[in-house]
């Protein structure tokens, strides 16, 4: 299990995957917006999506799971 | 006949008229000069053989080559000049008798790299664990005033377990600690390399902490202010050498190290690299490189590389690449603050430190740490006069609790201390976002950058037409009834989008001009040739207060 966090404050533009998907490493998990800027946070692994913690629309805080690949 | 010899020597007094008189020595029979060589000889065979073959062999078996090796690859062929290879330990304390120390395991001397005149203190881990000895400090302290008179680079090579606590456990320690002052009093003076090659715990820690550039060598290196023995007798904590400070920690989280390299020939190789941008001291200029690549280059590949979208990240080291000479970026600290790069090239052959923004990590804001990555850097070329070229995307500083927390407001102030002191040449060039007080560290127009450019992305703002709308027209927004607010948002962020505009600031003469991205390598090229006479007074101080 790899938790994939954030590296920063953030609002959670889109959410790119939906558990269960297969995915590889680089691949793009969600896109974060701050500081005027997309940020895509890419998946470090490949592997299974187990959870999705974010939603569109939402907050997240620096050190916050997005998801959780297996 | 012995006897007689003996008698010969021995001045006995005649007497005379005039008092005592002395017979000179008639006879010699000791051993002759050739004798006298082949004792040399020897004796220096002796003490080149280091820790003998056991412990040379254990430091092989590490993937470490011998200091001496070392130093045959960082210098020059057949210029070492070795100082001090005959000295070894004088110590009287009983764990010391019967101990041989060859050159009190800490190579010393001077010799050539590129063809430039630098200084070396190699410690040798085949004798005692190069550990500092009395009389290795004394050849060491003796490298540091030939360097600084000199005025030529010193280069530490660091392989230690750090003081010798068998000479000197008690309270003789009161006289020590010469080693940091004096390289305080050298920085910025000349040019100090403490390469990290094996460990270097508390006395050699705080030598690379005190050091211009420090690389480390993956897996074979560490660093910390007290080894695995001293923090479990101290605090308890039960932890190795690597997980508390080697290459990993030290050039990823901590920031200490400058660059992780694979193995000692890769360390050496990077030093002396490192060493060719910078000049033998702050009263020379960096020497000029001979280059190939020509300066009028247009680099069209910077077209596709950056996206007109200003949302959208790009690798800012791919467009570093692109425009220096041969493509060949010497980067400092690359992986650590990722946030921003920084790192040496050349424009035409002649070097300078480049500072770019980097929208692939936390979308190329500032934080505490690049904040302090910038300022090192900054200082770093401002003393050794080399040119600095910024290449700002920056969407301004990270803001919320977490970092005011952090102390950003610290740490930033000493990026735009040491941007706002920096003398040497500076050119920047606004790729896309300039924002807030990321503008003005980045090298703005009031920091006295000798020449400003854009691209025709370059949107130039204290801050983005969203945060603008939100606290200029909040409460006319609130005011309006709630269907009508997201529309009238909307329109009002347009309204202020088209003041961000290249052309107003480039219109009011702020920025010098806007080109061609494809020619951004001739335009920093042309820039520090035109710059390169530049003097500054500033007004007399002992010393700026560094918001440190």
């Amino acid at each position: 299990m790899v938790e994939i966090v954030s590296e920063m404050v953030a609002n959670v533009w889109k959410v790119l995957v939906s558990v269960g998907d297969q995915v590889t490493e680089g691949d793009t998990l969600v896109i974060l917006e701050s500081m005027k800027m997309e940020i895509p946070v890419e998946v470090t692994v490949s592997g299974k999506v187990e959870e999705v913690r974010v939603v569109e629309g939402g907050v997240v805080q620096e050190g916050d799971v997005i998801a959780v690949i297996s | 006949m012995a006897d007689e010899a003996k008698a010969g020597r021995q001045a006995t007094p005649a007497a005379g008229e005039d008092g005592p008189k002395f017979m000179p020595t008639l006879t010699y029979e000791g051993p002759s000069m050739k004798e006298k060589v082949e004792e040399l000889r020897e004796k220096r065979a002796q003490f080149e053989a280091m820790g003998g073959p056991e412990r040379i062999e254990r430091q092989r078996s590490q993937n470490k080559l011998t200091v001496r090796e070392r130093l045959g690859l960082l210098f020059d062929d057949g210029t070492f000049m070795e100082y001090g290879l005959l000295a070894h330990h004088q110590s009287q304390s009983p764990q010391m008798q019967g101990r041989f120390t060859p050159a009190d395991g800490c190579i010393t001397g001077i010799g050539e790299i590129g063809g430039r005149r630098a200084a070396v203190i190699a410690y040798d881990f085949t004798v005692m664990a190069g550990s500092i000895g009395m009389v290795g400090e004394i050849k060491a302290t003796r490298m540091r005033e030939l360097a600084l008179k000199e005025r030529i680079p010193i280069v530490w090579l660091i392989d230690s377990a750090g003081a010798r606590i068998q000479e000197a456990a008690g309270s003789t320690f009161a006289r020590s600690g010469d080693l940091f002052r004096e390289q305080v009093v050298m920085s910025g003076v000349i040019p100090q390399v403490a390469a990290m090659m094996g460990p270097g715990a508390a006395g050699t820690a705080y030598i690379p902490g005190l050091a211009d550039f420090v690389p480390m060598v993956k897996g074979n290196s560490n660093m910390a202010l007290a080894g695995p023995h001293l923090v479990k007798a101290a605090v308890g904590e039960d932890v190795s050498a690597e997980e508390m400070g080697g290459s990993e920690v030290h050039c990823k989280v901590s920031g200490v190290g400058d660059l992780e390299v694979a193995d000692d020939q890769e360390c050496i190789t990077a030093v002396r690299k490192y060493l060719s941008f910078f000049p033998s001291s702050n009263l020379d200029r960096p020497p000029v490189a001979q280059t190939s690549d020509p300066l009028d280059r247009r680099c069209e590949d910077l077209i596709d590389l950056v996206p007109a979208n200003p949302r959208k990240a790009y690798d800012m080291r791919k467009l570093v690449a692109s425009i220096v000479d041969d493509h060949d970026f010497f980067p400092m600290k690359p992986d650590w603050a990722k946030n921003l790069v920084t790192g040496f090239a050349r424009f035409g052959g002649r070097p300078c430190g480049i500072i770019a923004n980097q929208p692939m990590f936390l979308g190329g804001a500032l934080d505490v740490n690049s904040a302090d990555k910038a300022a090192r850097f900054v200082w770093l070329c401002d003393a050794f006069n080399i040119p600095l070229v910024f290449l700002m995307d920056c969407p301004g500083f990270l803001v919320g609790s977490q970092v005011e927390k952090q102390g950003i407001i610290r740490h930033g102030a000493k990026m735009l201390f040491a941007v706002s002191e920096a003398t040497v040449p500076k050119i920047t060039v606004v790729i896309r976002k300039g924002y807030g007080a990321g503008y003005y560290v980045m090298n703005g127009r009031a920091y006295e950058p000798d020449l400003l450019v854009g691209w025709p992305t370059a949107e130039i703002s204290v801050m983005g037409p969203e945060g603008a709308v939100n606290i200029i027209f909040r409460k006319q927004i609130e005011a309006a009834p709630p269907e009508q607010q997201d529309e009238m948002r909307n329109q009002m962020i347009g309204m202020v989008r088209d003041q961000i505009s290249p052309y107003i600031a480039a219109g009011w003469s702020f920025v010098d001009d806007l080109i061609d991205p494809a020619e951004t390598r001739q335009v920093i090229g042309k820039a520090l040739a035109v710059t390169e006479s530049k003097r500054v007074e500033r007004p007399w101080r002992k010393h700026g207060v560094l918001p440190v």
